[in-house]
């Protein structure tokens, strides 16, 4: 502008006709800098809103996410039901229900010999509230033979309350164990605001004061000792995790700070930093707030910590990892003094406590102890499904009621039998004592409710939740997919199909040629497919796998109701692939229910804080299996128990049960997998190490030990699995030929019209392989049809 | 899978789902159990007139939750599984309602009435659904 005054001529009409046309353009210039100021006023303001709006929602979100209440599975009393007198004392105690003379009122009963009398609470259940009533219940042996009433009238069914097992925020991966400012132990404040934010009470959310102050201390001191943020901005910074540092990050976070300060009051923003604040990892899991971290370092709520130890919380602050005392315990001790140090100068502490403080041990316990919540692996398992199937704005709802499909009997049959194989196992294996680890998952076979789920060892422990986020190869866990499509063929393949049990070699495109070895290194020339799955020969499955493609084999998978990505690479016939506890469970639920596909659910139905149901999860069911093929490979499983890989369970299980199962072993002993279900339960059990070490176990000396210990001590019903009418049994000898009438051998299932050619000399009868007319007639109008 | 063919797995499955408990095989000789589920137990009797009940009332939900307790105590009793399908059918789920009266199916053992009773559910259920092909086939099968 400077240029284009001088440029401007002396002449004075020429000046003025330049000073009209300047004062045009200096017009135009005007309202172009103000329109300019408005745009970017609009837009400023704009943002402003934006950021005002996500971050009250982010801490209302946070604030009023308050827990919802989960419940156990009722236990439903009714004569003819399979319950233990003691079984039903226990759940009466753990209950809270007291043993009394007479049981006169609601919570108290009576126990004399086979009768027990129960004075029911009220409770209202997903159809509507109970009255609290008086209940009579006479037993015979493990089972129930009468429910009365007073009067002696008939009781067709009666039902104890569930029982109240956490309370667990649906809407967050991790635990809270919320604490209110009130509850909060004023030491804890204290030592806070002494290193993080000393002039919290005074500043409008930032605090250039501070920060100065700050930096002066830090800079003489030699370290950081103070925060230059305050908690507001660390609060905000915590909302959105992420170790970003840029300048428009950090003025957001200000701008955030200044504006969560003008909505909300000091104790409200201090209460929210308690329990949000970052303070270490368990696994997976993240560790916020100090109710939590409480439990977590010390294995005890917050309110009964000794001054050394909530010092050392306020240290974590400054970095959870960095000064990590189980980790790093020098560095901890350090920073925990340096903070009492802090409070002494501030003068909330006198020198002599500070001292002692100071010399205090750190405390911490060398095993993390979250014990926030009695069953933390099973509410895992509820909060992801309930995230899965609900929108957040449904659950994000103040105080709901969760009913879940946890069995506490059999939960805690899981627990204590895991804990005791493990330990046996690694006595006498000559193991490091606590390097195995184990996850167990227990279903109902007929509606797929998990009653029992153990995320690792110590399945009180919160922790990396083994059952649902290890991923682990599954070794010849998948086998039973590979012939479960082979015997779908129609007819192509049967249970006495010879397989060859030769050396193969699978050249690959771009990858290393595969040589598939069986596990004892030998080759058997020719064995019936029924064997080779049951005793789990790994180079008939490659071949077979191959004969039918590894596509088909992946296609099953997902037909099976496999989520996840396959890559079809011919490794994946022996297990290869790695997968979670909880989808191998998934898999072979498909297998218990006779080939219906169904959900696993840990949850039957919430309701809402005035008890109104809110959701619920209906039985649902897809037939994706024919009754043919699946009754054969369930033979097959059977069989994989009757003279398998898992025979030795015939020591302990009833041949009645017809338990089916399959091991699973991967390479150098590193994964041992055992899947195995009667009539009406499915327990899938993993061993293993969490660094993938080898454990020298396989599958049936390791998990399926643990299987065993588990079903064992639990009421199973037998597996009948049902044979479609086209399906016979057939004597065969052991090269798969018919042999009606000869010595030693076995009869198997065959689906009509695929009994084997091939007649043993021995041979009195023979079955002649043809086609009823009207399977046959079937038969071409399924294949005309397809053709259409 | 076009509905032909489906309507023709279905055929499959019908002709092949008259099914018998197959006795433990020659190698372990025993007889096979008793079925040591307890049929009409009062307890399940309880339950069903409940579900009907509701039912009546147009309570699809509660019926069905009704159904569902029943069947955690008898899970292999065809009959309750047939409740349930015709529970979902009465609902306008079409798709449960075929596939539990499949699953009814594949437990109703001899009894023939009750599979054909629960082909007639899934020839109504196709109807609804529109499937008039698959309809006909459920239709052919109940009249077996």
């Amino acid at each position: 502008m400077a240029a284009k005054k001088k440029r401007s001529t002396p002449q004075r009409g020429k000046r003025r006709a330049v000073r009209r046309k300047r004062t045009a353009r200096g017009g135009a210039r005007k309202y172009w800098i103000i329109r300019t100021l408005v745009i970017v006023g609009v837009v400023l303001i704009g943002y402003l809103a934006y950021l005002d709006i996500t971050i009250r929602r982010q801490f209302e979100g946070q604030r009023w996410a308050l827990p919802a209440h989960v419940y156990t599975r009722p236990l439903e009393i009714f004569a003819g039901s399979r319950l233990a007198p003691a079984a039903l004392l226990k759940e009466l105690e753990s209950l809270g229900y007291r043993k009394q003379a007479q049981a006169d009122r609601p919570g108290s009963f009576t126990a004399v010999g086979d009768k027990v009398h129960i004075h029911l609470r009220e409770f209202t259940f997903w159809d509507g509230p109970r009255p609290a009533r008086f209940i009579r219940v006479r037993f015979r042996g493990n089972r129930v033979v009468a429910v009365t009433n007073r009067r002696g009238g008939g009781i067709d069914l009666a039902q104890l309350e569930p029982r109240l097992i956490g309370s667990v925020s649906p809407m967050h991966h991790e635990d809270r164990s919320l604490v209110q400012l009130a509850d909060v132990p004023q030491a804890l404040i204290d030592a806070l605001l002494a290193v993080e934010d000393r002039g919290f009470y005074r500043h409008i959310g930032i605090d250039p004061r501070g920060l100065v102050r700050a930096l002066w201390a830090n800079i003489t001191a030699g370290e950081v000792v103070q925060g230059g943020s305050t908690l507001t901005q660390q609060l905000v910074k915590n909302y959105y995790l992420s170790a970003e540092r840029t300048v428009q990050r950090k003025l957001n976070e200000m701008t955030m700070a200044l504006l969560l300060e003008l909505h909300y009051s000091k104790d409200e923003i201090l209460e929210a930093y308690l329990n949000e604040v970052y303070l270490g990892q368990a696994g997976n899991r993240a560790i916020h707030g100090f109710g939590l971290g409480s439990q977590f370092y010390f294995g005890r709520p917050l309110h009964e910590l000794e001054l050394p130890e909530l010092a050392l919380l306020v240290a974590l602050v400054r970095g959870a990892s960095h000064y990590n005392p189980r980790r790093h315990p020098e560095r901890a001790r350090e920073r925990r003094n340096l903070v009492l140090g802090q409070m002494e100068e501030r003068g909330f502490v006198d020198s002599t406590v500070a001292r002692r403080a100071r010399a205090a041990s750190l405390g911490v316990p060398r095993q993390g102890a979250v014990v926030a919540t009695a069953y933390p692996a099973f509410l895992d398992l509820v909060r992801r499904q309930l995230q899965r199937d609900y929108r957040d704005e449904d659950l994000h709802v103040e105080g709901l009621h969760i009913f879940t499909t946890l069995d506490p009997a059999v939960q805690a049959v899981v627990e204590s039998e895991v804990a005791r194989r493990l330990a046996r196992l690694e006595r006498e294996r000559g193991l490091l004592a606590g390097s195995l680890q184990a996850a167990v998952v227990v279903a109902r076979t007929d509606n797929g409710e998990v009653l029992a789920l153990a995320g690792g060892r110590a399945a009180r422990y919160a922790g990396f939740n083994r059952a649902l986020d290890a991923q682990r190869p599954v070794g010849s866990l998948i086998k039973p997919a590979v012939y479960l499509a082979a015997l779908e063929q129609g007819g192509r393949y049967t249970l006495a199909t010879v397989l060859d049990d030769a050396p193969l070699t699978v050249e690959q495109a771009g990858a290393e040629v595969w040589r598939p070895q069986n596990y004892d290194r030998e080759f058997r020339g020719g064995v019936l497919l029924v064997d080779a799955l049951a005793r789990s020969h790994n180079v008939p499955t490659a071949r077979l796998g191959m004969e039918i493609g590894v596509e088909t084999v992946t296609a099953m998978l997902r037909r099976l109701g496999l989520q996840r990505e396959l890559q079809p690479y011919p490794s994946l016939l022996l297990g290869a692939a790695s997968m979670s506890p909880l989808e191998m469970t998934q898999l072979y639920l498909n297998f218990a229910s006779g080939g219906f596909r169904l959900p696993l659910k840990s949850t039957r139905s919430v309701l809402a804080q005035d008890l109104q149901p809110l959701a619920r999860y209906p039985l649902s069911i897809e037939q994706v299996i024919e009754p043919e093929p699946m009754s054969l490979l369930n033979y097959a499983l059977q069989e994989v128990v009757r003279s398998g890989t898992a025979r030795s369970l015939q020591q302990r299980f009833s041949a009645d049960l017809a338990l089916a199962g399959k091991t699973g072993t991967t390479d150098g002993y590193r994964d041992s997998w055992f899947a195995g279900y009667s009539g009406d339960i499915l327990a899938l059990v993993w061993v293993g190490r969490d660094d993938n070490e080898p454990t020298g176990l396989s599958g049936a000396s390791g998990a399926m030990r643990v299987w065993a210990d588990i079903m064992s001590r639990l009421d199973l019903r037998e597996l009948q699995v049902q044979m479609p009418p086209q399906v016979e049994l057939l004597a065969v000898d052991d090269q798969g030929r018919q042999a009606e009438g000869c010595m030693g051998t076995r009869s198997m299932p065959f689906v009509a019209g695929s009994e084997p050619v091939d007649s043993a000399p021995c041979a009195t009868t023979r079955v002649v392989r043809e086609t009823s007319g009207k399977i046959k007639r079937f038969f071409e109008r399924l294949f005309n049809e397809s053709e259409n | 899978m076009s509905p032909k063919t489906r309507l023709l797995c279905l055929l499959l499955v019908s002709t092949l789902s008259a099914c018998v408990t197959l006795p433990p095989p020659s190698s372990s000789p025993s007889p096979p159990a008793a079925p040591e589920e307890l049929t009409g137990t009062p307890a399940v009797a309880g339950l069903v007139t409940r579900a009907d009940r509701a039912l009546d009332a147009g309570e699809y939900n509660r019926a069905a939750e009704y159904v569902e307790r029943a069947l955690r105590i008898e899970p292999r009793n065809a009959a309750l599984w047939q409740r349930l399908a015709r529970v979902r059918l009465a609902q306008g789920n079409h798709g449960q309602a075929v596939q539990l009266a499949s699953k009814s199916n594949t437990l109703a053992g001899r009894d023939e009435a009750l599979r054909r009773d629960n082909w007639l559910i899934i020839a109504e259920a196709h109807e609804l659904a529109g499937n008039a092909a698959g309809a006909i086939a459920a239709r052919e099968q109940a009249a077996r």
